[in-house]
């Protein structure tokens, strides 16, 4: 116990000699690695790392790879640090960022070309003037910044009618948040909104009928998992982790996660 | 550490460095104290809001749910390892000037030891001298006094800003002895009020309406901004007034320097604050309990790098980095919720009050001064084990035949 809290202060009195060669001052590249499979310690190889582990296939490419912003919250621990790079990607325009349900904190990252992609075909599907499609990538797509618009900057800005607004959010991609202001969406994320409740659900009430509702992360990932929630148990333990509804807990036999009461 | 002091002494250093880098490993080793305690007062009820005075770093004022209020002495002039603080006077709730209900917040004069003043849910503000033991002044409001405070470095003006029930500000001027200036701006009750602690001007607060507004007492017009926690961004068409938090604001703290505010809400959130611009720093702090429907009194440790945060969380205190957000360590001991903690400058101590009537000590465990203790009273008890032992099993009371 004492030489976890003597690693937590920081190097005040410069004791400890680095035999490594030393690495600049950027502090995600210094994190101790808890885990025993190869970490990416930058947030954007975490997203792509956490992309690649998506299911796309279960999902029969209805909808592109959507990840929780606190599931980096898991993976780097530096909340900080990961806040900053997401806002500074968003920023650039490699990704974008939706505002998923009520709560003011769930966010989800979709890769701008993911979202082009999908965009274009959904669509595509829906019959909708090309002319319109097109004006949509150029502008909201590639240059909008922003989770939601209003209507003021959709007609200056973007130079939108309002019979091209209606075909918007006809195939909604703009859903209504209020009078005159709407919410940029993931078309078809219903599904996924179904699969990921679904499973966020299975977990949770897995780790309440434990005894002392805790388990071993190995345990968890050894478990059944429902054809339904077709996510993978991966997805949902960075999920839950991330979301601060269980607590991680370092033990001689591997990490244990307990349920917050 | 000797490498710092050779370099203090020969100049390669600056003295400040090993002052700091102390203070840090101090602050970053606090833990309960085994050997330390402050005299429980029970009749105190739950322990609602704490202040050391700012003259000496000696007087611990307490203020207590029922309406009581403690002083207690914290010098420990024996050195003696095993210490208990002992109070030197004692205001119960039964005292014909005391407090009706509750105390929620009390605080030194900034200049001297004095004056104190107290404010509670009987919706008054007393000032009180400390050798009579007797209100010099008091002062009645409208709604229920949330939190008041006084300027620490205030010259020019002697100010108590009060936070009521009522969504307005009243500032009380201890020499003209009124409490007619009034600060509209919010509304809602406020629950918070805090000077700064670089400007002896300005003034924050937060309220109920789940804003922080910082004010200039000079201007007249109002407030001079609303904090806002999206800087601007995800405004939508209908609903543009600015929220600091997604709950109600009941939690206030400048940093030492007085360039950053740290806030606190029900929204279970922390957020750091830049004074001079008002912007969000976008600390991420996690998740935080926060269900109070009063102001909760977190304190900042100063003088450390990077400073830490203390802040009540349920039955714990957690510590957090002021800068970098991450959750340093949790100091677990009382058994009820915390209300109050203040840090102690000079000597980095942490004392926490709380619903279940204990304040408690939390010392840096960087010297052995407990384990040197036990060793010697175990020494000095050895002596008498021989004959405490015969003493023991003798049983004055049966025979010797049966």
């Amino acid at each position: 116990m004492a030489n976890r809290k003597r690693s937590l202060l920081p190097d005040v009195y410069k004791q400890k000699r680095r035999c490594l060669i030393p690495v600049n001052k950027d502090v995600s590249g210094e994190l101790v690695n808890e885990h025993d499979w190869d970490v990416p310690t930058d947030t954007k190889a975490s997203l792509l790392f956490l992309k690649i582990s998506f299911p796309q296939e279960k999902f029969e490419d209805r909808i592109p790879p959507i990840l929780m912003k606190h599931q980096l919250y898991s993976i780097i621990h530096n909340r900080t640090i990961v806040d900053k790079h997401v806002n500074d990607l968003r920023e650039s325009g490699d990704v974008k960022l939706f505002r998923l349900g009520a709560d003011a904190d769930e966010s989800c990252i979709v890769f701008t070309e993911d979202y082009q992609r999908h965009c274009l075909q959904v669509m595509a599907d829906l019959k909708i003037d090309q002319a319109i499609i097109d004006k949509f990538i150029e502008t909201i797509v590639k240059k909008c910044k922003d989770i939601s618009l209003d209507k003021e900057t959709l007609i200056n800005t973007y130079l939108f009618t309002d019979k091209e607004i209606t075909e918007l959010i006809k195939s909604s991609v703009l859903t209504v948040r209020d009078v005159g202001s709407w919410w940029l969406a993931i078309p078809n994320a219903g599904i996924f909104m179904k699969s990921f409740v679904k499973g966020r659900k299975f977990i949770l009430t897995m780790l309440r009928k434990c005894k002392y509702k805790q388990v071993l992360q190995k345990e968890l990932e050894q478990r059944k998992w429902p054809k339904l929630a077709r996510l993978g148990i991966m997805y949902h333990v960075n999920d839950i982790i991330g979301a601060d509804l269980v607590v991680r807990v370092q033990t001689t036999s591997g990490v244990l996660l307990r349920l917050k009461d | 550490m000797l490498s710092f002091l050779a370099g203090r002494e020969s100049g390669s250093t600056n003295p400040f460095l090993l002052r700091r880098a102390e203070i840090t490993r101090r602050i970053f080793s606090l833990d309960l104290s085994k050997h330390r305690d402050v005299e429980r007062i029970d009749s105190l009820g739950g322990i609602n809001s704490l202040n050391i005075d700012t003259i000496e770093n000696r007087y611990l004022l307490s203020g207590g749910s029922n309406g009581g209020i403690v002083i207690h002495d914290l010098e420990n002039f024996q050195g003696e390892t095993k210490f208990t603080c002992r109070q030197i006077c004692h205001i119960p709730n039964s005292d014909n000037n005391a407090h009706r209900k509750s105390i929620e917040t009390v605080q030194w004069y900034p200049l001297d030891t004095g004056l104190f003043t107290t404010s509670g849910t009987d919706k008054q503000l007393k000032i009180w001298d400390t050798n009579t033991l007797v209100p010099a002044d008091t002062y009645s409001f409208d709604g229920i006094v949330y939190s008041h405070h006084m300027s620490p470095i205030a010259t020019k003006h002697s100010l108590i800003a009060t936070g009521c029930d009522k969504s307005t500000i009243k500032l009380v001027d201890l020499r003209a002895g009124s409490s007619t200036q009034m600060l509209k701006g919010h509304k809602a009750a406020v629950l918070c009020v805090q000077w700064s602690t670089r400007d002896e001007f300005i003034l924050a607060s937060g309220s109920s309406d789940n804003g922080v507004l910082l004010w200039d007492i000079r201007t007249a017009k109002g407030c001079l901004m609303s904090l806002d926690q999206h800087n601007g961004e995800a405004a939508s068409a209908a609903n543009k007034i600015k929220t600091a938090h997604n709950g109600r604001v009941n939690g206030l703290s400048f940093t030492a320097d007085g360039l950053h505010l740290v806030t606190f809400g029900t929204d279970s959130r922390l957020r750091l604050w830049n004074t001079t611009t008002g912007k969000n720093a976008l600390v991420n702090y996690g998740n935080i309990e926060n269900d109070g429907r009063k102001s909760i009194k977190f304190s900042l440790s100063s003088g450390a790098c990077p400073d830490v945060i203390f802040v009540p969380d349920d039955s714990n205190l957690t510590m957090l980095d002021l800068h970098g957000g991450n959750q340093i360590k949790t100091l677990r001991g009382h058994y009820n919720q915390v209300n109050c903690c203040v840090f102690h400058h000079d000597r980095q101590e942490l004392y926490s009050g709380g619903n279940d009537r204990n304040v408690l000590v939390w010392l840096p465990q960087t010297d052995h001064a407990y384990d040197d203790f036990l060793k010697t009273d175990s020494k000095t008890k050895d002596k008498h084990s021989f004959t405490k032992r015969i003493a023991a099993t003798t049983d004055t009371w049966s025979d010797d035949d049966d």
